[in-house]
Parts: C-alpha cells; sequence; structure tokens
C-alpha cells in the first residue's frame, strides 16, 4: 500500500486518483480502528449511577451545589425574608401572633417548601440573617405521591416553632449541619400519602379557607390604641417612646426595613426621622396597622376614635387581620401584607 | 448428516437402502436438526445483541447493561420478552397478509444457510456438493422478504429502505460471489467442507495467505457481506436520520424482533462463511483432516470439540470485527456505496478471479512458488499488520497517559 501511495503523487491521474482512494480508504480503516479498540482496553469513564459507586454521588458534587431547600427552625427568626425573595412563591410560611406576654409575639405553624416548584435560584438563601435556610447536595426528587415533594419544616401545625433570637452582634449562628433535616423528611418520602379529605371534611372547611381565623390571634386595632395611649404618655422620653414603638413591630432583627434592627426602626420612627409606618415586613399588616395608630395619636396628640370612624380618614388597612386584596392599594408593595398562601399550598385541599 | 442417520438405523439392524421407515427417519431428523438449528440462530442473535451493546458502551468509554444476569448477559432475555408481548400491529393501509409474510420470508432466507454451514469436522447438516452455490441462493430470499415488508407497509419510509437494501443486496452479490469463486477455483469443490479440508491448521496454510489476490478478495468478501448484511457503514436501509428505521419502520412486537434477529444472527452467518472459505474453518494445527477422520470413539469426540471449538472462536472472533467497525465508521452515503461496490469491489474482485486462475497455473509448473508465497503472505500481510496494529493500539492507550485496564467498572 504504501509504494502505491508513492506512485500516486508521482502521477498523478486516474490511475493514481483509483490507487489513492484505495490506500486513503485502508489508512482511515487502520486509523479509526486502532482509536475505537484502545477505547475499548481503558476502563470506563461513566460511573454507575445509584449504587455501584465508591461514594454517595451526593458527596462527589461540589460544595456549593443549589440542591434541595433545608430550614434549620433552631435559628429561623421568622423574617420571611426568603418567602418574599422567593420569584415563584415557593415558600410558605404561616405565622401565628401573640400579644407577647401570655404566648410568644411571633410563632411559625407553617414552613413549607414546594420542592416539586423550586427553580433552585437561591434568591431565598441571599436575605436570610442568620443562614438558616440553605441549599443542600440533595437532588434525588423521584417520589411516589406528588405530596410529599413539599418539605414541611415545622411538622405539625399545632406545635408552632418558636422564633430564633439572635443574640445582638453576633454573626455566626449554630447551625445544624447541613443536609441533616432535608434527608430525614427525604427519608419520609416513600411514605404513603396524605389521606384524601372526605367530603364532609371539604364542606366543614369551605368556610375556613378564606378567613383563616387563627386561634389565639391578638386583635391590632385593641393592641395598637394601648400603644398608643402608651406612647402618648411618654411622648417626651424618646428611648421610651423608641421601647413602645418596638413593642408593635415583629421584633425579628430581620433588617428588612433598611435598619440594622428592630431597635433601630423604633428609635427612626421615635426621633421623628422616619414616618413610615410600613417597613416592619415581619410584623406585616398588623405591625402597619399599630404603628400607624401610634404615629396618628403622636400627631394629632389624642387617642383614635373607634375604629369604625377611625379607618377611612387614616387610610388604614381594615382592621383584624387585613387580607391582601383590601390591603392592596397600598404603594409600597414590599411592606404589604402577603395573600393568604392558598396558591402554592400542595397540602391537602382545604 | 445423512451418513450418520444411515449408520443409525444399521445399528438397529435395518437396512437403510430397503427398510420402509427409513424415509420417516430422515423426516424426524430433518425437523430435529430444524429445530436445534433455528434455536442455535436465534440464541447466537440474542446473544450477540447484548454483547454488541456491551462492546459499544466500551468503545464509547460507557459500561453498557450490565444488571440482568451476571455481568448483563441476561439483557437479551429481557428484551425478547419484552418484544413477544408487544402488541403485533399492522397497519391500517398495509397490504395485510404479505405484512404478516414478509419476516417469515426473511427467517427461512437466514436459517436456511444453515443447512450447509459447518461448525466442526463432522458437524454439519448436509456436505452438499453445492454447498457455497446453495448459501448464495437461498440468501438472496432475505432481499424479497425486504421489498415485500417494504412495499407491504404502505409507508414511505419502509419504501425508500427497502428499495435500498434491494439496490445494496443485489449490487453486492456480485463482488461477494466473485470473491468466494476464489477459494472454490483453489479448492476445485464448491462444498463447503471440501473448501476446508482443501487448508491446512496453520495459519499460512489458510486461502487468504495463498496468494496476493486471495488476501484482497477476503477483504472484498468480507466488505460485502457487510453490506449484504445492513450492517454499518452500510446501514442506510436503516438510515434513522432519513428513514425513521427503514423497511421495519411499521412492524412491532415478534415480527419486529424477527427483522433483528436476522440481523444479529447474519453477523455468525457472514463470519462462518469467512471462515470457512478463507481461514482454514476448523482445520486443528498440527493435524491433517485425514487423522481426524481416522479417529474413534472418545479421542474423536474430544477433537470433534476442538475443532468446533476452533471454527467457532475463529468466527467470534469476525463477528467481534464487525462489531468493532460498527462504532468505528459512519454511515457512508448512496453514492459512495454504490460507487465503492461498482468501481472498486467489481473490477478487483474479476481480477482477482483471473489473477488466481494464472497463478494455479504457475502453481502447478513450479510448486516452490506457492510455498514460498504462504509463508511471505503470513509474514508480510499477517505477522506484521497485526504486530504494528497491536503497537498502535497500545501507543494510543499509552500516549494519553491512560492504561490498559479490562477488569474494573464492569
Amino acid at each position: 500500500m504504501a509504494e502505491n501511495v508513492t506512485t500516486a503523487r508521482q502521477t498523478p491521474g486516474a490511475l493514481g486518483a483509483y490507487v489513492k482512494n484505495v490506500s486513503n480508504t485502508a489508512k482511515s480503516f487502520w486509523e479509526g480502528m486502532s482509536v475505537t479498540l484502545s477505547y475499548m482496553f481503558r476502563k470506563p469513564i461513566t460511573t454507575q449511577y445509584p449504587d455501584r459507586v465508591p461514594v454517595p454521588v451526593r458527596d462527589t458534587i461540589p460544595p456549593r451545589y443549589r440542591g434541595f431547600l433545608e430550614v434549620d427552625m433552631d435559628i429561623c427568626t421568622a423574617c420571611q425574608a426568603c418567602e418574599r425573595a422567593c420569584p415563584i412563591a415557593v415558600i410558605n410560611i404561616d405565622i401565628l401572633k401573640g400579644d407577647g406576654k401570655t404566648t410568644p409575639k411571633l410563632r411559625m405553624e407553617r414552613f413549607d417548601i414546594d420542592i416539586g416548584k423550586c427553580m433552585y435560584c437561591g434568591l431565598c438563601v441571599e436575605p436570610c440573617p442568620t443562614g438558616a435556610i440553605q441549599h443542600t447536595r440533595e437532588f434525588e426528587g423521584a417520589v411516589m405521591h406528588f405530596n410529599n415533594l413539599t418539605l414541611r419544616f415545622v411538622p405539625d401545625p399545632l406545635v408552632p416553632a418558636v422564633p430564633y433570637k439572635p443574640p445582638k452582634g453576633s454573626d455566626s449562628f449554630p447551625r445544624k449541619s447541613l443536609g441533616e433535616i432535608t434527608r430525614q423528611l427525604i427519608a419520609a418520602w416513600d411514605a404513603p400519602p396524605p389521606p384524601f379529605p372526605t367530603k364532609e371534611q371539604l364542606e366543614g372547611d369551605k368556610g375556613a379557607a378564606h378567613g383563616k381565623p387563627k386561634p389565639a390571634g391578638l386583635d391590632p386595632t385593641a393592641m395598637g390604641r394601648q400603644l398608643a395611649a402608651k406612647a402618648l404618655q411618654v411622648k417626651e422620653d424618646k428611648p421610651k417612646l423608641a421601647k413602645v414603638f418596638e413593642e408593635a413591630m415583629a421584633g425579628t432583627d430581620c433588617g428588612d426595613c433598611g435598619y440594622a434592627d428592630c431597635k433601630g426602626y423604633s428609635e427612626g420612627l421615635a426621633s421623628g426621622k422616619d414616618f413610615s409606618s410600613e417597613k416592619c415586613a415581619p410584623g406585616g399588616a398588623d405591625s402597619k396597622a399599630m404603628l400607624e395608630t401610634i404615629l396618628v395619636s403622636l400627631k394629632s396628640g389624642k387617642l383614635p376614635e373607634a375604629p369604625a370612624a377611625e379607618a377611612p380618614a387614616a387610610e388604614a388597612p381594615p382592621p383584624a387581620e387585613a387580607t391582601a386584596p383590601a390591603a392592596a392599594p397600598a404603594p409600597d408593595a414590599d411592606a404589604e401584607a402577603k395573600p393568604p398562601s392558598t396558591p402554592g399550598d400542595p397540602g391537602p385541599l382545604r | 448428516m445423512q451418513g450418520w442417520i444411515d449408520s443409525l438405523i444399521r445399528g438397529w439392524g435395518r437396512d437403510p437402502a430397503s427398510w420402509p421407515w427409513t424415509q420417516l427417519v430422515y423426516l424426524a431428523f430433518m425437523g430435529l436438526f430444524a429445530f436445534l438449528v433455528i434455536n442455535f440462530a436465534a440464541i447466537t442473535a440474542g446473544i450477540f445483541s447484548w454483547a454488541e451493546r456491551r462492546v459499544a458502551a466500551r468503545i464509547q468509554s460507557r459500561v453498557g447493561p450490565n444488571r440482568v444476569g451476571p455481568g448483563g448477559f441476561l439483557q437479551w432475555v429481557a428484551d425478547a420478552v419484552k418484544l413477544l408481548t408487544k402488541e403485533d400491529l399492522v397497519p391500517a393501509e398495509a397490504d395485510k397478509v404479505l405484512f404478516r409474510a414478509a419476516p417469515y420470508f426473511m427467517m427461512v432466507g437466514f436459517a436456511c444457510v444453515f443447512v450447509a454451514l459447518p461448525f466442526s469436522h463432522r458437524l454439519v447438516i448436509a456436505d452438499m456438493n453445492l454447498g457455497i452455490f446453495f448459501i448464495l441462493a437461498v440468501t438472496a430470499l432475505i432481499v424479497v422478504g425486504i421489498i415485500m415488508s417494504g412495499w407491504s407497509s404502505n409507508s414511505k419510509w419502509s419504501l425508500f429502505g427497502a428499495i435500498r437494501s434491494a439496490a445494496q443486496i443485489i449490487s453486492y452479490e456480485i463482488p461477494a460471489g466473485m470473491a468466494l469463486m476464489i477459494p472454490v477455483l483453489l479448492a476445485g469443490t464448491l462444498s463447503t467442507q471440501g473448501i476446508i479440508r482443501a487448508q491446512g491448521g496453520w495459519p499460512w496454510q489458510w486461502f487468504v495467505f495463498d496468494n496476493p489476490a486471495t488476501f484482497a478478495a477476503f477483504f472484498i468478501y468480507f466488505i460485502s457481506a457487510l453490506a449484504e448484511g445492513n450492517r454499518t457503514p452500510f446501514d442506510l436501509p436503516e438510515a434513522e436520520s432519513e428513514l425513521v428505521s427503514g423497511y421495519n419502520t411499521e412492524y412491532s412486537g415478534m415480527r419486529f424482533s424477527y427483522f433483528f434477529l436476522v440481523e444479529w444472527g447474519n453477523m455468525w452467518v457472514m463470519s462462518a462463511l469467512a471462515t470457512t472459505m478463507f481461514l482454514g474453518g476448523w482445520q486443528i494445527p498440527g493435524i491433517s483432516a485425514a487423522q481426524l477422520d481416522a479417529m474413534t470413539g472418545g479421542r474423536a469426540a474430544a477433537f470433534e470439540l476442538l475443532s468446533l471449538a476452533i471454527f467457532a472462536g475463529k468466527t467470534l472472533f469476525w463477528v467481534f470485527v464487525v462489531m468493532w467497525l460498527r462504532w468505528t465508521l459512519p454511515r457512508i452515503r448512496v453514492d459512495q456505496m454504490m460507487n465503492m461496490c461498482w468501481k472498486y469491489l467489481v473490477p478487483v474482485s474479476f481480477a482477482a478471479v483471473l489473477f488466481v486462475a494464472g497463478w494455479m497455473l504457475l502453481v502447478r509448473a513450479a510448486p516452490a512458488v506457492g510455498t514460498v508465497t504462504h509463508w511471505v503472505m503470513f509474514l508480510a500481510a499477517g505477522v506484521l499488520p497485526t504486530g504494528f496494529f497491536v503497537h498502535r493500539v497500545l501507543r494510543n492507550i499509552r500516549d494519553t497517559g491512560d492504561r490498559f485496564d479490562f477488569t474494573s467498572n464492569w
């Protein structure tokens, strides 16, 4: 063959080209087949994914991989920053409010993350003040029942989680090792699905689905009047006035208002530098209403009248458990009460 | 096998020529052999389907099917069960009788080849004096099956595939037939067993190293056989990018599996034929066919098995080469396929036949030329290229910093 190639080069022409084609064919077979055979005798580069791997695949993924989300409820401050950051309403947090004396001020009766809907953008991780919400390296989302894809970090709504109060000035928080909690929840995925509600249950829950009455809830109007009265008494004493303002807030020190903590915001309000009642996001509509009551009464120098007459004048949101449609016209959407989280609720029909 | 059955009848104390039940015994054994041969073909085709997937995987740095049974070996059983339990769909607009019949034509054309194909020194269903002619003739039945399936499906993809396949098989019959004529010339017989007996056990006694023309003829036959079996790089009839799946597009379930059975079984047929015609068949190195004939009892059985192993080993090696080629070469175009046949293989095969005819006259006049040429061809065309090739493969592995590793990650 080699001699033929030389001949073809020396005397180009029909016969030379013919012979050259043959020798080219032989050469390309030679080259190609030696390459493929050499690959056949090497170790395959693929890994045999779920089981025949030396270490779990999860542990071979880069540490910053954005897998399933995980919330450590022990260091969650209930600031709801993640819920607001989520562009597609994957996170659902239900806050239960107390008066701060007989019951804690805020408790979380629900903290659900719908993994089936999550797009793993990581926007919820960034605003978290304590690092409670994090991406794990878990990624295996094959489930027998779609409902199981919702990770419920408050397993029982009747035992609400108490928010974490971070020590002042601390920048590290005692987080459980990443992945432990989510792995436990995933382990329960193979459990049978929650039972489908009976017709009676559906009928019975129909009314409750809209109003969402909270057991042991607080009355923001009444409490707002109490605080306003207190504020009028200590009108001249700025630090004490700030304390009164702080009582109307959620107290999570989330920093969403733009101040370092709740103390900063309340001092701003008390000193008259800040007039906005809408900045406390975790407190939602309740805090907004209470702060507004206090501010209005400080300005006018007297307690507001009966709630019914008060509301239209001050353009305050409707009293008692304001719902989103009613509060919607307010311009600052960031501080708005968020709609009741039914759209993303993958749980049993309610 | 007729002689063996006759001796069996004589063993019962009857004379096969006059005993009235002789024909019935023949018929019973025909049924038995047909059953054995078809099952052999089906099982080897199944095993090849697994082997091909493992070979393909290794060549592509993958692992391949390895979950069903040891090393995934039972994968083909799982696939067969799946195919057999699927619904046998017939398109509404199809010619239903032909559509249903076509796979059986394929099966018949494929299974009939085994009648004349040897397995070992004594094991051949019928050692016909027309063996090669018979094999070439019944193989043509496959074209009928392909055209039938393509036309009766009433689908343009099936028809295109069938026409391509028919054009390809009919074109490549010519170089394949001419190349097979060369061992026939050298051996002076069309019988497959006769051709193997005309060769020897050692590689330099094989027809492939007989002279330069036989060496070329071996490759011409191999390339043509690839094309006739619709194997890559000649799998134009099944070009999935253009024709969905070719002539078997509309088939499902068991009938579909027949097409694939034939395709994979054909790898055995073409490799066994190459072994028979050019590579010394079942000949055991150092033991002549006459010595094998003279053996009796357990010794004969042992050497029979050895000859079977040698034949199967050579055949399986070429089956592996067919798979290896499939995962090396891209599919060629229709015009390239036709060019290759009519401009290269056909003229060269005719020239080779003429050359061998002249060569035989020369060797008869001067026998020393033939002996010297055997050795020169064996060393120059057999040993040297193999050595260079092994060196090249090892260098390919070494140059990438990898190492030879065939045991881990199965």
